[in-house]
């Protein structure tokens, strides 16, 4: 019978064991797409780092690394949601917004003498109500989350204007700014929160089992719910804790200033989605991993620091971030038509 | 013996539409059960009836004698009844023990998986089906027939006792094929009933040991394989006997209209050869993955060629792209109907003029509604698309209207040459046979008409001659009078 090796994309008949036999290949040429690019990243980050070093050597110094990551970590933070909602081919616009809301509001919690616990509690749950209300409502009218999203945006940038009057709140209580500006083992305690995050919900993202539907949703989602995944559901779950991470952003910028306004996390939402898919995670759902999307922040935060420390124009920044996006998303396409085709 | 599965009086509609009225229906342990019916009759419905997709809105599902009721296709699973889709629905970035143990996935008290278990219980499973997989295996690397195999390993893994097959074989290749009749054995020696659904007597009367045939959402009847025939069933399900299965063949062959020489674009082919005479219809014949789809797509100019000529009416022509194909009256309608042919969620008129808006326009490029609507009225009359209403959503229509549906738009764009990839795929007989008198009257008319059909006696059955491929070569041409199965297959495996 035939062994056919005239067939059509993707429909490799001739072994069952999945890998067509033939030439013997190299490590990297047996990674799945998504791990590729992330060791490209890793490439790209180390390569972009020694550059550094040797013309600007106090680039990779402790305090520069400090000042590069801190002012990432609330990118950071809010990714790591994003990743689970667009593993699970949703998105989320509303991120920097609801990080805006947040910061505001604890301030005023803070301003009115409630106790930092109490004020921090009821930001958070706040900001989880935001996620609660983008779910239900892609949930309740099956509209996509983009546009659900990008009205909550529109609409908590508006409720932040009219509840600060465009002032910014300062003054607040030491207690509450240590979370944001103080030090643990030398570590800044922003960057520890973000570290233990990232490890948390990366480990639950491969091992947890509630978790790993959002593979299942995002890849064949009539699939999904033939297996008795409850999507909607998972959808409450994946925008609550994306906006609840959000939320977190927001505390933790606010005590880092010290204060809360209206021009936090101007555009943060786009660093964030472009973190997550420089990392590798799909934008149609199905795949994406913690592990990369860390990267792709660490990466992003690199590049804004390299180029303050160059001093060329920043407004450059947003240039560079823009072709690196478009050149993972090339990578990422033409390292899975080789899968396809070879 | 009592049977597994029992299904009794049976009704269901949809939106006061009446899809299935009263169907009783019963599957015995270890049993083969087919489900035939033509396109619309009920079979799907049916089926997601029992798999806990739909509930009923009359009637009663009992197990091993017990009264049951499915909630979801979970609850079902967990009874031990499991479909098989014929769309599959493996997570393609998932490996195949996830895929498997999606939602029962061993874990600890926290709710985190445990590994060790999980591919412990995977290569379990594929123990018992004989199956040289790895658990860790993504499944987007397996190929369609694998993954199908990994679906019914899904299915063991529930310990179902019912497994619901549905058109399992439409991706397959021969060879695949006989393997899944191996598995079908294996399953049913351990006591395993499947139901199987087909739109190939061909398989159901190789696999099966029982047939019921629905028709209009009527049960016609239950026979054991061995006391009926292939026209007996076909009898049942349309309901009236079909006098000639395939329309007359060519009387008067005219000159060469279109001539291919050397064609290739490896490694998918190599030095394609042949010519197509005015007013015939020339087979393809031959195994999946023989190469056939993708000499019909190279022509096309769908895809690129490596080298090649190809002549229209004694004229060198190459079509760098579909449209210069198209402008010069070279078609194909493809095998995919729902993913390169019909724009799904646009009205029949659309569909059928989307080829050929270039005949529609004035001289500003104003679409001329009038002409488009006379000419679609005209085609959906002369196709017979039921129902005859040129606005209603491609997507509304059954699988052998969207067929038609696909030809109405190729006609439309007046060819001089007609390739069509797998016309009756997924088509229900009565459509069938309207096809292939439709396919011969546009032979009459002049047209150079190529057939490619994974389905021997409708290739036999169609065609004036037959070129057969095998791993990308051409490697015969045979009279469509006098070639038999047997030759045909001669050609096309080693």
């Amino acid at each position: 019978m035939q062994q056919d090796k005239n067939v059509p994309q993707g429909s490799a008949t001739a072994t069952i064991a999945g890998n067509a036999p033939g030439k013997p290949r190299g490590w990297f040429r047996s990674l799945d797409v998504g791990s590729m690019q992330q060791v490209a990243l890793v490439a790209v980050c180390l390569l972009l780092g020694i550059l550094m070093q040797l013309y600007f050597p106090r680039y990779l110094s402790g305090p520069n690394v400090e000042v590069m990551l801190t002012n990432f970590v609330t990118e950071g933070i809010m990714a790591l949601g994003m990743t689970i909602v667009m593993i699970t081919g949703g998105i989320d616009i509303s991120v920097a917004a609801t990080l805006q809301f947040s910061a505001i509001v604890v301030a005023m919690f803070l301003k009115a003498g409630m106790p930092v616990p109490a004020a921090i509690a009821l930001a958070l749950l706040l900001a989880a109500g935001v996620g609660l209300l983008n779910a239900t409502l892609i949930n309740l009218f099956k509209v996509h989350p983009f546009i659900v999203t990008l009205a909550t945006l529109l609409t908590l940038r508006g409720i932040d204007l009219v509840i600060t009057g465009g002032t910014s709140i300062s003054g607040l209580p030491k207690s509450f700014t240590t979370i944001g500006q103080d030090r643990l083992f030398g570590i800044r305690i922003s960057l520890i929160l973000f570290a233990v995050l990232a490890l948390v919900i990366g480990y639950a993202l491969k091992n947890h089992r509630y978790l790993q539907q959002a593979y299942f949703i995002g890849g064949n989602r009539r699939a999904a719910r033939m297996s008795g995944v409850k999507i909607e559901r998972f959808v409450v779950f994946a925008f609550v804790l994306n906006a609840l991470l959000a939320g977190i952003a927001g505390i933790v910028v606010c005590a880092q200033y010290g204060a809360a306004s209206v021009s936090y996390g101007q555009n943060a939402e786009l660093r964030v989605i472009a973190a997550t898919a420089i990392g590798g995670t799909s934008f149609s759902g199905g795949s994406g991993t913690i592990g990369g999307t860390v990267l792709g922040v660490l990466f992003l935060a690199m590049v804004y620091n390299a180029f303050n420390m160059t001093g060329i124009n920043t407004y450059w920044q947003d240039v560079a971030i823009g072709v690196m996006l478009l050149a993972a998303v090339f990578l990422g396409e033409v390292l899975k038509r080789r899968r396809i085709t070879r | 013996m009592a049977p597994i599965l029992e299904v009794k009086n049976i009704s269901k509609s949809f939106a006061g539409n009446h899809v299935l009225e009263e169907v009783s229906f019963s599957v015995e342990a270890g049993k083969v059960h087919a489900l035939v019916g033509e396109n619309g009759a009920g079979k799907s419905t049916l089926m997601n009836i029992i798999g806990g997709i739909h509930q009923p809105n009359a009637g009663q599902i009992f197990l091993d004698g017990q009264p049951v009721a499915f909630a979801s296709p979970l609850d079902a699973m967990k009874s031990g009844i499991s479909l098989v889709h014929q769309e599959l629905s493996l997570a393609p970035n998932m490996n195949l023990a996830q895929n498997i143990f999606l939602r029962r996935e061993p874990a600890n008290a926290l709710g985190l998986i445990d590994w060790k278990k999980l591919y412990a219980g995977t290569w379990a499973i594929f123990d018992r089906l004989g199956l040289d997989l790895d658990p860790k295996t993504l499944a987007s690397k397996l190929s369609v027939s694998v993954q199908q195999v990994v679906e019914i390993a899904k299915a063991l893994s529930f310990d179902a006792r019912v497994i619901i097959m549905d058109e399992p074989t439409s991706a397959l290749s021969e060879k695949e094929i006989e393997r899944l009749y191996g598995i079908v054995d294996d399953l049913t020696s351990r006591g395993i009933a499947i139901v199987f659904i087909s739109h190939k007597l061909d398989e159901v009367f190789h696999v099966a040991d029982q047939i019921s045939v629905l028709r209009d959402g009527h049960m016609v009847g239950t026979v054991n394989t061995p006391e009926t025939t292939r026209d007996a069933i076909i009898q049942m399900m349309v309901g009236r006997e079909l006098d000639a299965m395939y329309p007359p063949k060519s009387s008067a062959v005219g000159d060469t209209l279109f001539a291919v020489e050397g064609l290739t674009r490896s490694p998918y082919f190599e030095d394609v050869s042949f010519a197509l005479r005015k007013g015939e219809i020339l087979g393809f014949a031959g195994l999946v993955g023989a190469g056939r789809t993708e000499v019909a797509r190279a022509i096309f100019g769908a895809d690129k060629i490596d080298a090649g000529n190809l002549t229209l009416d004694g004229k060198t022509v190459t079509f760098s792209s579909p449209r210069t194909a198209i402008a010069q009256g070279v078609c194909y309608l493809t095998e995919d109907r729902k993913t390169l042919g019909l724009f799904l969620k646009m009205p029949l008129r659309a569909n059928i003029t989307s080829a050929s808006l270039w005949r529609f326009v004035s001289g500003l490029g104003v679409l001329r509604e009038r002409k488009i609507k006379a000419e679609t009225r005209r085609y959906v009359a002369e196709m017979e698309i039921r129902p005859p209403n040129d606005e209603l959503l491609a997507i509304n229509l059954s699988g052998g209207n969207q067929q038609k549906t696909l030809l109405a738009k190729w006609l439309c764009a007046q060819p001089k040459v007609l390739i069509v990839d797998e016309p009756t795929r997924g088509v229900d007989v009565g459509a069938k046979a309207k096809i292939h008198a439709d396919l011969r009257k546009m032979a009459e008319a002049g047209i150079g008409v190529i057939v490619i059909s994974s389905e021997l006696p409708e290739v036999l059955g169609l065609s004036d001659r037959i070129a057969v491929f095998r791993e990308g070569r051409l490697t015969a041409v045979l009279d469509g009078e006098q070639a038999s199965q047997e030759e045909v297959m001669h050609y096309a495996t080693r």
